[in-house]
């Protein structure tokens, strides 16, 4: 697969869905203590082991660690990791599941688990507010919402910090399945894109922030050389031909922006951050070869390598044209309309501040935000605990509804979204999701009484 | 008696005026320091001819005024090209839109954002609405990669003017100005945003070294 610098159209969480035509492996890898292997090794994210017996629910244990890491060839990093592994073993849950994970942090300094793009009461988010100090544990209890199905992602979340522990490879993935998966039975495949920068030695490079690296960092975020996918360097998959596959997509880089192609294939777009859409779209990108690509693309690079072996499938698979229904929000309930203006580094003129809050807002109202961004580069919109949908750019009304959590704001441009600030009172951040502008204070407090 | 109650209905109005006219004296002085503020910031722009690069020259009735590059005649060429068009490097800088337009303008920043640019050179856009501390990258609240405003800007000279003027001018681009929306590009500069040309060797200490120097006599 050859990858283009890529514009997921979501940009941080790329929960996209494509089927592709290709072929099968097996997806499930069972983690228990005995089954860590090297990163390097794994064939794919483990899954975690489900401790409980009860119906309807999730039980795990998750530990964050320092960790001796293979991420480079003949290399050894030292990092953090969730439960050993980078990426940190995916947690699958059903809609409705009722969820604990048992968090154990056994680093030298405090974090979170936030898990992202979830709709759960605020004490679980894992935000900056919630820390868990070193050493010390915390269980995380919420229900998986129905309607959420889903591609998400987990990851710390401290100020200041957050872009160095996930650097330091604490993310893993969340799916989020419904029974009435109308693309159930479809093999699928877990892709989770990260970036990092190396010393020679394999150690991993922060640059000094009074560097010109370390201004170019702070400015653009930290975009590295080494581009991984689910923690190895251009792995291979391998497919069966005729196959049609659903690849769920995760970006845990901390700036990177990638637009994602697969040359000769066709690639539908079957939903985004908030699970699927209501009908699929025709990806566009592999129609560019290397000739035509838009001038603003960056070189070319391969991600993975796709090796088709094995019998071909003859079994024609039929995607259904209609995925599901995205209920409207309807915007003629919105009481008022709210203005974020993003600056270089900050939201409306003010740096982040844990002991401020900046937005206040009513407990079930739904609300126009008008996120306009007056500098001259993009930046990626994060809300915690709501999902909601654009209702326009620049004024050209969205195409097509769809439930994000994470709009990109392009450079002089507004995007406007309406969202339902419905069950869970509590302060809740928003913020830029390039993780650099995060941590240097592109975040503000919204609290909802 | 009938007169002398109507009398006291007269003087009860009157009263009434008169407590109105008390209620309202203290915003009027409010009003009119707010005034004269504009005034003074309009009376700077135009003596320190903002409108000769940002539009307008000094005629505060032109098209135009203050609303940053309308034609291309209206940018500056920055580097070795000022000279050699051909040169490299070269930057080209575009006087921006003064005027309070929220999209294009100056309306999403505050006053003292604006203030901290002619005091400290740094971009509104990109430093954050709060006081500086300090002139040293890093110290203080001092951003740490400073983004300076381009260099045709001689925000270098003007950051010595009194507080009051500098305030003066933020006050008159807010409040004093109709919003234009004419859209100017971005600047283009160097990845350090002109930091390695504003240090203090380059561009000398604030505040100025005290009088009298070795250049001056009392």
């Amino acid at each position: 697969m050859t990858c283009r610098t890529l514009q997921l159209p979501l940009i941080l969480v790329a929960a996209a869905v494509f089927p592709i035509l290709s072929a099968a492996q097996d997806h499930s890898h069972a983690e228990t203590a005995a089954n860590i292997v090297p990163v390097s090794r794994a064939p794919g994210p483990a899954v975690l082991v489900n401790e409980s017996r009860a119906p309807h629910t999730v039980e795990v244990t998750i530990t964050a660690e320092p960790a001796k890491l293979s991420l480079l060839p003949g290399k050894t990093t030292v990092g953090y990791a969730y439960n050993g592994r980078v990426p940190g073993p995916t947690l699958e849950v059903y809609e409705g599941d009722k969820v604990i994970v048992h968090f154990r942090n056994r680093l030298s300094e405090g974090t979170t688990i936030h898990w992202h793009g979830l709709h759960i009461p605020n004490a679980f988010d894992g935000s900056p507010l919630q820390m868990v100090p070193a050493g010390s544990d915390f269980d995380y209890r919420f229900t998986i919402e129905k309607g959420s199905a889903g591609t998400y992602w987990y990851h710390p979340h401290p100020d200041h910090n957050t872009g160095a522990q996930i650097a330091k490879g604490l993310f893993g993935a969340l799916i989020v399945r419904a029974r009435d998966d109308p693309l159930r039975g479809i093999p699928e495949k877990l892709i989770v894109l990260s970036d990092n920068r190396f010393h020679p030695d394999g150690s991993l490079d922060f640059a000094d922030p009074e560097s010109m690296q370390g201004g170019i960092d702070f400015e653009n975020g930290r975009e590295c050389a080494h581009i991984f996918v689910n923690g190895q360097i251009e792995p291979t998959i391998k497919i069966r031909p005729g196959e049609v596959q659903r690849w769920r997509f995760i970006n845990a880089s901390a700036a990177r922006v990638y637009r994602l192609a697969i040359p000769g294939q066709k690639m539908l777009h079957v939903g985004n951050d908030g699970g699927l859409f209501e009908h699929p779209v025709e990806v566009s990108y592999d129609r560019y070869s290397p000739h035509t690509r838009p001038a603003d693309w960056e070189t070319p690079r391969d991600l993975l390598k796709i090796q088709y072996s094995g019998a071909a499938v003859r079994k024609p698979v039929v995607i259904p044209a209609t995925l599901r229904a995205v209920v409207p929000i309807d915007t003629m309930l919105a009481v008022r309309t709210r203005v974020f203006t993003l600056q270089q580094g900050f939201i409306n003129g003010k740096l982040h501040d844990m002991n401020r809050v900046d937005e206040t807002g009513k407990l079930g109202d739904v609300e126009i935000w008008e996120i306009e961004n007056i500098v001259g580069m993009d930046h990626p919109f994060h809300i915690h605990g709501f999902q909601f949908q654009v209702i326009d750019r620049d004024g050209k009304p969205e195409p097509f509804r769809s439930w994000k959590d994470t709009i990109n704001v392009p450079k002089h441009s507004t995007v406007r979204i309406v969202i339902h600030l419905a069950d869970f009172a509590g302060k809740w951040m928003y913020h830029c999701h390039i993780l650099d502008h995060e941590d240097h204070g592109m975040m503000g407090i919204f609290e909802l009484n | 008696m009938k007169r002398w109650m109507s009398g006291i209905g007269v003087l009860g109005g009157a009263a009434v005026v008169m407590l109105t006219v008390a209620a309202w004296t203290k915003p009027d002085k409010a009003k009119q320091d707010k005034a004269a503020q504009i005034a003074r910031g309009r009376q700077v722009i135009i003596q320190q001819d903002c409108g000769g690069c940002h539009g307008g020259g000094s005629d505060p009735s032109a098209k135009g005024w203050l609303a940053g590059v309308m034609s291309p005649d209206m940018e500056f060429k920055i580097g070795p090209c000022y000279v050699d068009p051909a040169a490299k490097p070269c930057f080209t800088t575009r006087p921006k839109n003064l005027t309070p337009d929220n999209a294009n303008g100056t309306g999403r920043f505050t006053e003292r954002q604006i203030f901290n640019a002619l005091r400290y050179g740094l971009r509104p856009e990109e430093t954050p609405d709060a006081e500086i501390s300090g002139t040293t990258p890093g110290k203080g609240n001092f951003p740490l990669h400073p983004h300076y405003l381009a260099p045709p800007m001689p925000w270098m000279a003007w950051r010595h003017m009194p507080d009051a003027d500098l305030w003066a001018i933020a006050a008159y681009l807010k409040n004093g100005v109709k919003p234009n929306p004419n859209k100017v590009m971005d600047s283009e500069g160097p990845p350090d945003f002109w930091a390695s040309a504003m240090t203090v060797d380059k561009i000398g200490p604030y505040p100025a070294k005290p009088f009298p120097t070795e250049n001056e006599r009392q």
